[in-house]
């Protein structure tokens, strides 16, 4: 009986080590499986231009990555080229830039362009080309509906945080009316100003005051003293700045130079630390997906490494922080070297064409993806399904003050 | 077979042309128009919304755009007869920020949102209308009228004494430069596929005066040399990353300090096509 205990011992010894063997080596092949290739991605910034502080605080965050999953041992052995381009925020250079990324430098997928003017432009080019483009920042309503299968946005609709920021701020400070402000030059900011800001405001029983003639401004403005006047004039409960934080910080200067100090409410496009610092006594409340000083424990460690990495840089602000938009293109990125390891790519230059819709399918089928904030999925629309947060800045910090999902079923966000 | 994105070098080129082109001869008779990107902007929606809308063919939609560009370039060539240097350059510079604002506010096509729908042309339907019109243009220098204009260029009082109408020949160069500003601006439309007004902004302007004075602004084929070089250039010094721009403006501040009138004059364009001069 001991002989054959013995036996049955050994034998099921040999029988795991086997079954060991087989699960390691296969678990190795698959880690190898793209070994001596490299996977191409390539990213749209505008390091120069209007929203150069953007596009190269984007350029540092995409090297990080790159290194860090180089470093790791690269996407299944592969290693990963992010080749950048600027196209200064000017649409026709955008859409050079993804010609060149798609045609001469052969990337599987492409992450931004940043404005949605550029996305404009883009997104029916990368639709002809047939490569996955994701916008980074892009916010202006329907962008990458109009432009599906190929269009992705890692953002949330304006018109669906607006929904959710305006009771909020109505709540909160108890708004009766409000005036509204906005930069004409900016697509977004102007139709948020112009659109989808009027008819939330109102469906909360806001009155704007001066709905037939909103105050506009144009992006490099650098005197609004006649606007803040005529805002003054209305005497409102709280103000509506629907401009880049960089033009709204303008805007609010000359509020509190002129005494209007009121509680500010506007789209994502005012997230920034630098606005925090205009005027610290004015609350501004706006929605955000993701801000320096978020508390989940992703968000931790990717503000603490890439930090001190921007800091570093000469051509940017001393204090600088990491951005919404650089915790998105992180986002797109790793959405790609997931596909890459998951959806069975190749990266041989013959599968190029089936690669890059394997991409495309993973994007849009993608499920609970592990983001910054929280998981991240697509909806039809092409835009992030992700939890999303009213901030409300003040003295200086922007402190959490509600989340929600950007789906109507909040257990797409894992709540 | 050339890459999809040289293709759209070479589109974007041919429409910059069209544009220079429409500056250069309105610069041929003296005035300096900072308003072009108006008549652009005029050309691109109009022609916009005659295709998607109307349903016309792009070549129809086109001539019917520049048609209509042409009148308001007349219309303006009157006001802009009583203005001289830089009080015309302020002048047309208000028309292309009216233009703009114009279309930011007006809602039936699109306002801030922008407009799209229309259908992508191809790189050679472009060069079809650029180099037609860069043909017809080298061909009306060869004309008589051609010296009217110059003699209004140099000397309006003098050409007026020996008989010739200048009103005439500074209106109808408006009324021109706008339509050919048009074409640009509704293949810039077709082109791109979308249009906000932002587009057709003062940088737009700026983009064309600039390609005429690089390029040349005494001979018509200047405009093609400073709309390659400007599409081209923002491209070439990619490797500068973060110095691109500041290079690229350097080389137009050493090309302008060693060649004043451009880099093509009439000189050099007959020293290129062979021609002598007439003696």
């Amino acid at each position: 009986m001991a002989i054959l205990n013995g036996r049955v011992e050994k034998i099921a010894l040999c029988a795991s080590l086997v079954l060991g063997l087989a699960v390691a080596s296969s678990n190795e092949a698959e880690a190898q499986a793209l070994a001596g290739r490299e996977i191409a991605i390539g990213a749209i910034v505008p390091s120069s231009g209007h929203f150069a502080e953007w596009g190269r605080t984007n350029t540092v965050t995409l090297k990080m990555l790159e290194k860090q999953i180089n470093d790791a041992g690269g996407v299944n052995g592969a290693k990963l080229r992010i080749t950048i381009m600027d196209d200064a925020a000017r649409p026709a250079q955008s859409t050079n830039a993804l010609r060149k990324l798609a045609g001469d430098d052969k990337v599987l997928a492409v992450a931004g362009p940043l404005t949605s003017s550029a996305c404009e432009v883009v997104f029916p080019v990368a639709n002809q080309i047939g490569i996955v483009s994701t916008s980074q920042a892009s916010s202006k309503p329907g962008v990458a509906k109009a432009n599906r299968p190929w269009a992705f946005r890692n953002t949330v609709d304006e018109q669906i945080l607006a929904q959710t920021t305006v009771p909020y701020f109505k709540q909160t400070f108890g708004i009766k009316t409000v005036a509204i402000i906005y930069d004409a030059k900016d697509a977004t900011a102007a139709t948020v100003g112009t659109k989808i800001m009027p008819a939330i405001l109102t469906a909360n029983g806001i009155e704007v005051l001066n709905a037939s003639d909103l105050l506009s401004f144009n992006t490099g403005d650098l005197d609004v003293s006649a606007q803040v006047t005529k805002l003054r004039s209305y005497n409102p409960d709280g103000v509506v700045v629907s401009a880049d934080y960089s033009q709204a910080v303008t805007v609010i200067r000359e509020m509190k130079r002129q005494g209007l100090v009121k509680p500010i409410v506007g789209a994502t496009q005012l997230i920034s630390s630098a606005i925090l610092k205009a005027a610290p006594e004015m609350p501004i409340i706006a929605p955000a997906t993701f801000y320096a000083g978020m508390e989940t424990e992703a968000a931790k460690t990717f503000v603490s490494t890439l930090t001190p990495l921007l800091r570093k840089e000469s051509n940017l602000p001393a204090e600088i922080e990491p951005s919404m938009y650089d915790a998105n293109i992180y986002e797109i990125v790793s959405m790609y070297v997931d596909a890459a390891k998951n959806a069975g790519i190749t990266a041989k230059p013959e599968d190029l064409e089936a690669d890059r819709v394997k991409i495309r399918d993973y994007m849009a089928q993608l499920k609970n993806f592990k983001g910054l904030g929280g998981p991240v999925s697509f909806n039809a629309d092409g835009d992030a399904v992700k939890l999303f947060y009213i901030v409300e800045g003040k003295n200086g910090v922007w402190t959490d003050k509600l989340h929600k999902c950007s789906d109507p079923n909040p257990a797409a966000c894992g709540l | 077979m050339i890459s999809t994105y040289h293709a759209a070098l070479l589109a974007d080129s041919g429409i910059l042309m069209l544009g220079a082109l429409s500056v250069y001869i309105i610069l041929a008779t003296g005035q300096l128009s900072l308003g072009n990107a108006g008549f652009m902007g005029i050309g691109a929606y109009l022609a916009s919304y005659l295709t998607v809308e109307a349903g016309l063919p792009l070549t129809l939609a086109l001539v019917l755009s520049a048609l209509a560009a042409g009148m308001v370039g007349i219309v303006i060539g009157f006001p802009a007869l009583r203005l001289r240097g830089i009080y015309l350059a302020m002048a047309t510079l208000g028309f292309g920020e009216m233009v703009r604002s114009f279309f930011l506010n007006f809602e039936p096509m699109g306002g801030a949102g922008g407009f799209s729908g229309m259908v992508h042309v191809s790189v050679g339907y472009i060069w079809l209308w650029a180099g037609g019109i860069l043909v017809l243009v080298t061909l009306l220098e060869r004309s008589r009228l051609w010296l009217e204009i110059r003699a209004t260029h140099d000397d309006e009082t003098a050409a007026s004494l020996v008989g010739l109408n200048t009103t005439a020949t500074k209106i109808g160069a408006f009324g021109f430069g706008a339509a050919v500003a048009a074409v640009a601006g509704g293949l810039f439309a077709h082109h791109h596929v979308y249009i906000e007004p932002a587009n057709f902004g003062f940088d737009r302007s700026i983009e064309l005066v600039l390609a005429v004075i690089l390029g040349g602004s005494t001979v018509a084929p200047g405009a093609l040399v400073g709309a390659v070089l400007l599409v081209l250039l923002p491209e070439t010094l990619r490797f500068l990353a973060d110095w691109r721009l500041a290079a690229f403006g350097t080389l137009l501040v050493l090309v302008l300090l060693v060649r004043r009138q451009g880099i093509l004059d009439r000189g050099l364009f007959r020293a290129l096509t062979f021609r002598r001069q007439a003696s």
